[in-house]
């Protein structure tokens, strides 16, 4: 049982990781490869901020989308000129910067020893230490982002979006300032990833760089475009596919650094036969 | 060991193992206009095989490398007959490709891990010279780098301008549907280029595996400077990406004169914004 709560809440931070990405890639088509770099924000900042300064988890976590927005308020200007083939390079390559900042700034996140005995999060003198509580919190966060998602790209500011997607020049000639919707969404989700973050950094109380590098960014990616690109509802269950698919190769019994790269294979092949059959992903809107 | 000489070396011999990655990126996405980011996989792909062979199989080392070279011109060969040649064929956009390629060195990167491990290990067998230039130090490897990468980049050269190959690998990068009305068997011409450009990133990689060592995640950090340095000499051009490759290694290594080395990624990727920011179509501008 213990095992199905821990894979309910790994299903719900993908969950709300995938969503965030949904907004950048799917509604407004721009290729990010970087959503792993936000999420080791969000949980850097909570994890520094609760071990170091004994802050409570709920306020970390505004800081850390604090953090996530500026940062990518910084890469996104430069970025949000430029669509297809250069944002995506360009996100890819601030991912690997991010990762040798958590790796190398060593007095701030001790670098590769990682930073452990991070607090479960507490609000009024209620602890979700055990793990049903901290389900039911990551079930909540996930709830409330779908929600939010769904009402970002409903609005008329996500119809906007849909539009830059489908034809950038067209909707410039109507006089939006396109560059502008293009970095604000990339920068809600960066905050939306640094929930995530937070919410895995307290789940798992330890953290260390490994766990934000780029083949989690493509992973990311992987699940949303596997759910179906453009549908909040195609993210989640991109989100529930991918992660208990591994599971399953657990039972098969390679060893576990073998299962490692078994399970990178496995990504790496979905998006390749993805392309080359279903370029939209199961319940996509959208087709890159 | 005076400081100075030895930056400048350093700067020289980061330029030559960056600008043979840059050649093969541009040479591929000159032709075919996509970002191929399973390009530095093949690196470590030549890098592994030459482990193999002369470490498991005893091969010396003249051979070793070129096998090593050829095995990764085929595997990238391979890569675009069974999966870029169908996307070309339905005419997929260019983000499909970049996904497809990010997948393909997900995967291949994963299956090296398993069959190597992931552990740091070294080509050299540890008897080469080193020698004193004005103050500075270079080893014997290093001097094949940088001598290694002339060559290639001279014959590239002659191959494009030349050759009646370079004809039409021309052609295509201007226009392929019009290559293809005149004749030109454009799959043909791209499946080679994609032998040549893999081959080269082998080669980057069988060198940086002598200079310093080869593990599976290599090929990333080769290639994000060599799409830096395409990018800020001016993407698709061949002579462009040299110039850019040598830039890119004396900033990067002048950069770290004061600062400790591991920022030498951050340096460059600093450096690749300024241009996008400034000079987006790069130095020479195509």
């Amino acid at each position: 049982m213990e095992y199905f709560i821990h894979l309910g809440v790994l299903v719900s931070i993908y969950a709300i990781l995938a969503m965030s990405l949904n907004l950048v890639v799917g509604y407004a088509g721009l290729l990010s490869i970087t959503q792993a770099a936000f999420y080791g924000i969000g949980a850097y900042a909570s994890a520094i901020l609760i071990t170091s300064y004994g802050m409570n988890f709920f306020l970390s976590i505004l800081i850390g989308m604090a953090i996530a927005a500026l940062a990518a308020f910084i890469i996104g200007y430069v970025l949000s000129k430029f669509d297809g083939d250069y944002f995506a390079l360009g996100s890819f390559g601030f991912n690997i910067i991010i990762f040798s900042i958590f790796l190398n700034w060593q007095g701030l996140t001790r670098g590769p020893l990682g930073i452990p005995g991070i607090d479960r999060p507490s609000i009024l003198g209620f602890t979700f230490s055990d793990n049903i509580s901290f389900l039911i919190l990551s079930v909540l966060f996930a709830g409330a982002i779908y929600f939010i998602s769904q009402f970002i790209v409903n609005s008329s500011f996500g119809r906007v979006l849909k539009a830059i997607r489908e034809d950038e020049k067209a909707i410039q000639i109507f006089g939006y300032k396109t560059h502008w919707y293009k970095l604000i969404i990339f920068m809600i989700g960066a905050m939306i990833a640094s929930i995530a973050g937070s919410l895995f950094a307290s789940y798992i109380t330890f953290i260390d760089p490994s766990s934000f590098n780029l083949n989690e960014s493509i992973f990311i990616l992987s699940i949303i475009i596997l759910g179906g690109l453009a549908n909040n509802k195609g993210a989640v269950w991109g989100a529930v596919f991918l992660i208990l698919l591994p599971e399953a190769l657990r039972f098969v019994g390679f060893p576990t650094d073998v299962a490692a790269q078994m399970r990178q294979i496995v990504y790496g092949l979905i998006l390749v036969f993805l392309m080359l059959y279903r370029p939209q992903g199961l319940m996509g809107e959208y087709k890159l | 060991m005076n400081i100075l000489p030895q930056l400048i070396i350093n700067s020289i011999i980061a330029g030559s193992i960056y600008s043979l990655v840059a050649l093969g990126f541009n040479l591929i996405y000159g032709t075919t206009k996509f970002f191929n980011l399973a390009h530095g996989v093949l690196a470590a792909i030549g890098g592994y095989a030459v482990f193999y062979l002369t470490k498991s199989l005893d091969l010396p080392l003249i051979p070793s490398v070129i096998i090593g070279m050829l095995v990764a011109g085929l595997i990238g060969y391979l890569i675009d007959k069974s999966v870029f040649r169908v996307l070309r064929k339905r005419k997929a956009s260019g983000m499909v490709f970049l996904v497809a390629s990010l997948g393909i060195m997900t995967a291949l990167q994963a299956v090296i891990a398993i069959i190597f491990s992931s552990q740091f290990q070294t080509l050299s067998t540890g008897s080469f010279k080193v020698y004193e230039i004005g103050g500075g130090v270079i080893t014997q490897v290093q001097v094949i780098i940088l001598g290694l990468s002339i060559l290639i980049m001279f014959s590239l050269v002659i191959l494009l301008k030349f050759t009646r190959f370079g004809k039409a690998v021309r052609a295509i990068s201007d226009d392929e549907e019009v290559s293809k009305i005149v004749g030109i068997d454009t799959n043909k011409i791209i499946g080679r280029i994609f032998f040549i450009g893999s081959a080269i990133a082998g080669l980057s990689g069988i060198l940086v595996g002598f200079d310093t060592g080869i593990e599976p995640g290599m090929g990333l950090s080769l290639l994000l400077k060599g799409v830096i340095a395409s990018i800020i000499g001016g993407i698709g051009n061949v002579y462009g990406g040299v110039l850019g490759a040598f830039l890119l290694g004396f900033i990067e290594n002048f950069g770290i004169w004061k600062i400790s080395g591991e920022w030498k990624d951050a340096i460059a990727f600093g450096v690749l914004l300024i241009f996008l920011l400034f000079r987006p179509q790069g130095i020479i501008k195509k």
